[in-house]
């Protein structure tokens, strides 16, 4: 994987200022990013944050109302579709239905006018490549949707493109299949080193797959960074809310120390040098987010750590963890997961009453909702 | 399912079979009738023909008024399915990708000649004509067929391509294809059945055409089926049955030629 690239390297692929309105509306707007060779980068978001749009400005389908793409120093504006040499995966099945599967990858190098038998070989290579070199004289429709992704990713990898955009091509699968294409995409991502743009909607499937995830939000990237420093350090509510689950409990922003603040909790318990990430002002409106799988659930309350009463309202058996919801006494719902031991009977049922303890340092102030 | 052919019990099958024995009976027996008449030796037409003969096909072969129709028949149906499917498309493209106002309105609008009926239209093709003198030319009946030729193209094709994925078109040219290779490699071959389909269509109306060409024919300039039209006023000869007869097998065997099409291409699914 392309994991330890030089952050000093020249960017290969470069967004600037991007902003496209439609009318009254404004679909992106300031979305600038760098993408580096060989980089594995997911636009994450949910539908109409404006992920999908710079992806397609960027293969040139839409134009932008401000803003620049350059690819390796070069702009791409101006330069149309079908001059930009990039691949593209589409989210619906996209192979030309008159064409065998072997004739759908060997067409972007007939309309590049490759000769006959060096695009036999390069068509024989790319099949190989997706595990489908046994199925060269179907039809797309004698395959399985799956099977026809590959062959969208075969065809647009044919002419060796610098970039290789994807705009949610697994959205249509199951979740077994899509699982299992993902590690073929992350093999062909090895095997080729090809940039990757990626869309998805799927946080899952951008930890999955990404060396960084870029995350859209209301037209905008709210942050970009690798899916560990995405879910460690969130840098807006919204990235903090949106990537793993979170509980936020609205709290009062009582006094900022740098990096910390003390905040006061609903039911008037104060808490001292929470993680500050946000820049409200003293005496505003804050929320405390905790992660469900960073809390505790104790019987007696913590004297080191902070705790608050609850009562449990909820348990579900996943398997590996225990879901558990909780009421505190300002009468919120709280989420938590705790794992699960094997033979060991949890000793939580509906209506026991219990503490809730987290680690300071595992908790985030932000901005309130 | 409510209705399985397995569950319905012999004798309501049997009466279901004998029901669709008579209805197919009915729509073939005239076809039947007049083929057989025109290999009769009878020219009273007496039926069951009292001994079999080839000669009304030879007078038919002798008689430069009938071939005269045919190949203006043939002429006239060719282009109208040239200009069908041409113009078809075209309005088709445009009802269904553009985005302008009015056009479900407009789309009502191309379908109105299949509604009108067709007399009325032929009234009003006649006086346009008469007063623009192309009545009895050869542009009079391409006009007059293609006013009732067009609609066909115009359903067929704005069905196609509402089933038709635009993102092929973007997937073609990502892949480095110029609009004219993109429609002419993708769009086109994707589309060809319904544009095969509108082709017969069309062809077919022209061919069989009757109630505009009557009004639109001269004696210098007529198509087949006014030809038979005119030729039955006078006397009912043999002759009529053995031109019928070849109107109907060319009828079907544009038929063949377009079931053959469809099956080879739904071999490769």
């Amino acid at each position: 994987m392309a994991t330890d690239l030089n952050p000093s390297d020249p960017p290969f692929l470069s967004i600037r200022g991007l902003r496209k309105t439609y009318g009254q509306s404004v679909a992106i707007d300031g979305v600038s990013l760098d993408i580096r060779e060989g980089e594995f980068m997911t636009f994450l978001g949910p539908s109409g944050s404006g992920k999908s749009t710079t992806l397609y400005i960027t293969a040139g389908f839409q134009d932008p109302t401000e803003g620049t793409v350059q690819l390796a120093g070069k702009s791409l504006l101006n330069v149309p579709p079908n001059q930009r040499n990039i691949g593209m995966v589409f989210q619906r099945y996209t192979l030309f239905p008159h064409l065998s599967v072997a004739e759908n990858v060997a067409f972007p190098l007939r309309v590049r006018g490759w000769d006959k038998t060096q695009t036999a070989e390069r068509v024989k290579a790319m099949l190989k490549l997706v595990h489908l070199d046994q199925h060269g004289d179907r039809k797309p429709s004698q395959l399985s949707g799956g099977q026809q992704q590959r062959v969208a990713i075969a065809r647009a990898l044919a002419y060796n493109p610098p970039v290789l955009l994807m705009d949610e091509p697994l959205s249509a699968l199951d979740k077994q299949l899509r699982e299992e294409i993902q590690f073929e995409l992350k093999r062909i991502h090895h095997d080729t080193g090809i940039t990757i743009l990626y869309v998805t909607h799927d946080q899952e499937e951008a930890l999955r797959l990404s060396d960084r995830i870029a995350v859209f939000n209301q037209g905008r990237i709210e942050q970009v960074g690798t899916g560990a420093e995405l879910y460690e350090h969130p840098a807006t509510r919204f990235v903090a809310g949106f990537i793993g689950h979170s509980n936020f409990l609205p709290v009062k922003l009582e006094k900022r120390r740098g990096d910390v603040a003390d905040i006061v909790l609903p039911d008037g318990r104060r808490l001292e040098g929470a993680p500050l990430r946000c820049d409200a002002a003293n005496g505003s409106d804050a929320s405390l987010m905790l992660r469900p799988d960073r809390l505790h659930l104790l019987h007696d309350a913590g004297t080191d750590t902070p705790s608050i009463p609850v009562r449990v309202t909820d348990l579900s058996y996943l398997g590996d963890t225990m879901q558990v919801h909780l009421a505190t006494n300002w009468h919120q719902d709280i989420d938590i997961r705790l794992p699960l031991r094997p033979g060991a009977t949890p000793d939580w049922q509906v209506g026991s009453m219990g503490h809730l303890a987290w680690v300071s340092a595992h908790s985030q102030v932000h901005a309130a909702a | 399912m409510l209705l399985d052919h397995d569950r319905l019990g012999l004798p309501l099958r049997l009466s279901l079979a004998t029901i669709g024995a008579v209805v197919v009976l009915f729509l073939l027996a005239p076809i039947v009738f007049i083929a057989l008449l025109s290999f009769g030796s009878s020219p009273w037409l007496i039926f069951p023909p009292p001994g079999w003969t080839l000669q009304w096909y030879r007078e038919m072969w002798a008689d430069p008024g009938w071939l005269e129709a045919m190949w203006h028949s043939t002429r006239v149906a060719l282009v109208v399915t040239a200009l069908s499917v041409g113009l078809g498309f075209i309005t088709a493209l445009a009802l269904v990708r553009g985005s302008f106002k009015g056009r479900a309105l407009l789309r009502g609008f191309f379908i109105t000649p299949m509604v009108l009926p067709v007399v009325v239209l032929a009234v009003a093709l006649y006086a346009l004509c008469l007063k623009v003198g192309l009545t009895g030319t050869f542009t009079g009946f391409v006009i007059g067929h293609l006013v009732i030729a067009l609609p066909f193209s115009v359903i067929t094709l704005t069905n196609a391509l509402e089933g038709y994925d635009f993102a092929l078109e973007e997937a073609a040219m990502i892949c480095g294809a110029t609009p004219w290779q993109v429609k002419w490699r993708v769009t086109l071959p994707a589309l060809r059945l319904s544009l095969f389909a509108a082709g017969v269509f069309s062809f077919l109306v022209s061919w069989d055409e009757v109630v505009v060409s009557i009004f639109m024919a001269t004696p210098g300039m007529e198509t087949l089926p006014v030809r038979i039209w005119s030729a039955l006023r006078q006397d009912l000869s043999p002759v009529i049955a053995a031109v019928s007869t070849v109107l109907i097998g060319i009828t079907l065997l544009f038929m063949l030629i377009a079931a053959l099409f469809k099956k080879d291409d739904d071999h490769g699914h």
